[in-house]
């Protein structure tokens, strides 16, 4: 699909389509009064229309090609580099702790930009302040491994 | 008296110095590009959970107005707006820059943002207690109506097109409705996911949306520090002075009505303040080349609207702009309720955070006019240096919510989301609006619905609720004429915050 409005309303319809489905399961009404699928039922069928009517849109008036907002060069690169930092992040943090996951993080996201040793100094600098100061400042329990980092 | 009360706790140490990180750290966000008043505030949103509730508040509505603050600075200086109410800054304020008197555009938007930012939290000192008393003769029909005609606004006043707004708003309250249902307590949506029975969090939400989202779009363009010029001379020359001051003053009335009006942001104001300034000029001609009033009208009235925006959420608690909306969440988090009661129940916690306002706007007076040439400097950081810390703060705040993996999930998914909704030009702000109003506003249908046994058609038999929900289906009406006709004039600008 080359549409990129049709196809992100498509999207909306799937996700309005779900709720709308698992909502008819919920009571609509009760002997004591509306039940938790009243609302529900109206909002995602609400959102069903809509997002038909923004498809329909986006093919007769607003229509707005994927390769017309699609990153491209330097500018996809960075953007896939931020997505493999964050999933690599949040795979890495269980098992490794926080503090190793960040690290691995920030280089992932320095590596291009800086020479290797800038790039491990600012990434340890900075997981370590923020280790510092959400783990023992603010007490948040942050992942950590058997070396309690 | 209150008021006086609030003073001296605010002025206490601790709270002098949570208000200080506060307007630093809104400074910050205003100057560096790549990070606006919201996606900064919910980014920060996490460092507060220790915090007591009013350190807390003072703290993050310090970030709010403190970044209106900033970015007037790289939008005089280096054309570049840090946030998205300096837009219009930068036609005045950054030709000013080049003829030598950058200087002087500073001083003036500084001064005028006091100015602004002062007498509006005077105005919300004044309005808020009546309005809240009002609000407290509200039953669940009119909350339900008053949240309908915010929405209403929401989608009606923001959006280059009324069909994206209303899916925006739409898939916010849609949304809202994971977790437990408000009256029954019956779990919905949670496919099987235990992290899912309470719904999602509106920090790794707001997160993800405006701060991860913000990221990505801007990791697209190539942002280039640029070497700030000199600054000298901070105030105006003695023949624009008049001028001036009226700008200021005309400034404050209309941020200050504007920020009442639910739905709006603070680039209207700046936007109505400038066509303004130029319709009353002698010389319209001198606009977009250096006029000083083109600065300090609409500097003024994005801080006089941050002021304005607070009643509605201090009042009725219902948020006017995303960046309020996170403020309720900071709210709700702190175990504070936003609205009529807020005034009654908790008095010293609203105007504590009052007096911190008048306190933090003169911090931010003292760091703009002497320090202007520091923060000038500052937009020098480069964005490959800052993205990664930016995200490495967001994972670790995303997490620090619940303590758990899942709201960094989140977190990453929502920024997704709101990276392709943005390209497909669906507005950001009515999601977080209406998601953070949805569970109130099932609340009050259905509440509405049993004392009127299921006849949704009975709320526009109350004066209130019926005139309220008129009122909304009028907006609604002018706006889709006005969508078929096309002329939705300075309203539509699209502007995320």
């Amino acid at each position: 699909m080359k549409n990129a409005g049709a196809l992100v309303g498509f999207l909306i319809l799937i996700f309005a389509g779900t709720l709308f489905f698992q909502a008819l399961s919920f009571d609509y009404y009760s002997d004591y009064g509306p039940g938790p699928g009243l609302f529900p039922l109206w909002l995602s069928g609400l959102l069903i229309l809509l997002s038909i009517a923004y498809i329909i849109d986006c093919y007769r008036k607003n229509i707005i090609q994927l390769k017309d907002i699609l990153p491209k060069g330097a500018g996809l690169r960075k953007i896939i580099l931020i997505m493999v930092s964050l999933v690599v992040f949040y795979i890495l943090a269980p098992f490794t702790g926080y503090s190793v996951a960040g690290i691995i993080m920030l280089m992932i996201l320095f590596i291009k930009e800086y020479k290797w040793y800038w790039g491990l100094g600012i990434s340890v600098v900075v997981t370590v302040v923020l280790f510092y100061t959400f783990y023992s400042v603010l007490n948040v329990p942050l992942p950590v491994n058997s070396f309690g980092l | 008296m209150e008021l006086l009360a609030g003073f001296e706790t605010a002025f206490t140490w601790w709270n002098l110095l949570y208000c200080l990180i506060g307007v630093t750290a809104g400074m910050l966000v205003g100057v560096l590009p790549g990070l606006g008043p919201t996606s900064g505030t919910a980014v920060l949103l996490p460092l507060t959970f220790g915090m007591e509730p009013i350190s807390a508040i003072i703290m993050l509505s310090g970030i709010y107005y403190g970044a209106m603050y900033g970015g007037t600075i790289t939008s005089v200086l280096i054309n570049t707006p840090g946030e998205a109410a300096s837009v219009i800054t930068c036609l005045d304020g950054y030709p000013l820059a080049k003829q030598g008197r950058a200087g002087t555009a500073l001083g003036v938007a500084a001064i005028g943002s006091f100015i602004g930012g002062t007498i509006s939290i005077i105005g919300l000192a004044i309005v808020g207690p009546p309005i809240a008393r009002l609000a407290l003769k509200f039953g669940p029909p009119e909350f339900f109506a008053l949240m309908v005609l915010g929405m209403t606004m929401v989608v009606g006043l923001m959006g280059k097109s009324l069909l994206r707004g209303v899916i925006a708003a739409v898939i916010g309250l849609n949304l809202a409705l994971f977790g437990l249902d408000p009256i029954t307590g019956a779990i919905r949506f949670d496919f099987g996911k235990m992290e899912l029975m309470n719904g999602f969090d509106f920090v790794p939400l707001a997160m993800g949306l405006f701060g991860i989202s913000e990221i990505l779009s801007s990791a697209e363009s190539k942002l280039k520090a640029e070497k700030p010029p000199k600054i000298q001379g901070l105030l105006p020359r003695r023949g624009e002075w008049r001028t001036t001051f009226a700008a200021i003053m005309r400034g404050t009335g209309l941020g200050f009505i504007v920020g009442l009006l639910p739905g709006t942001n603070s680039v209207i104001p700046a936007i109505m303040s400038y066509s303004l300034e130029k319709k009353v000029s002698k010389d319209p001609s001198r606009f977009g080349k250096g006029a000083v009033e083109g600065v300090a009208g609409p500097e003024t009235a994005n801080n006089s609207y941050c002021g304005g925006a607070l009643i509605p959420l201090f009042t009725l608690g219902i948020p006017s702009s995303p960046t309020i909306a996170v403020l309720l969440g900071a709210f709700i988090m702190h175990g504070l309720t936003p609205g009529p009661q807020l005034f009654q129940k908790n008095p010293d916690f609203v105007w504590a955070v009052i007096a911190s306002m008048f306190i933090g706007n003169f911090m931010l007076l003292i760091m703009n006019l002497p320090l202007a040439g520091i923060w000038a400097r500052i937009t020098m950081i480069p964005f490959k240096l800052l993205f990664p810390i930016i995200l490495a703060v967001a994972t670790v705040g995303a997490y620090s919510v619940n303590n758990n993996m899942f709201d960094i999930a989140v977190m990453i998914g929502f920024g997704i989301v709101g990276y392709l909704l943005k390209k497909v030009d669906i507005p950001l702000a009515p999601i977080v609006l209406t998601f953070v109003l949805g569970d109130l506003m099932e609340g009050a249908l259905l509440q509405s619905l049993t004392i009127y046994h299921g006849d949704f058609f009975a709320l526009f038999t109350r004066p209130i609720s019926g005139t309220l929900l008129v009122l909304s289906i009028v907006i609604i009406v002018i706006s889709v004429v006005a969508g078929i006709k096309n002329k939705k004039g300075a309203f539509a600008q699209d502007v995320e915050m």
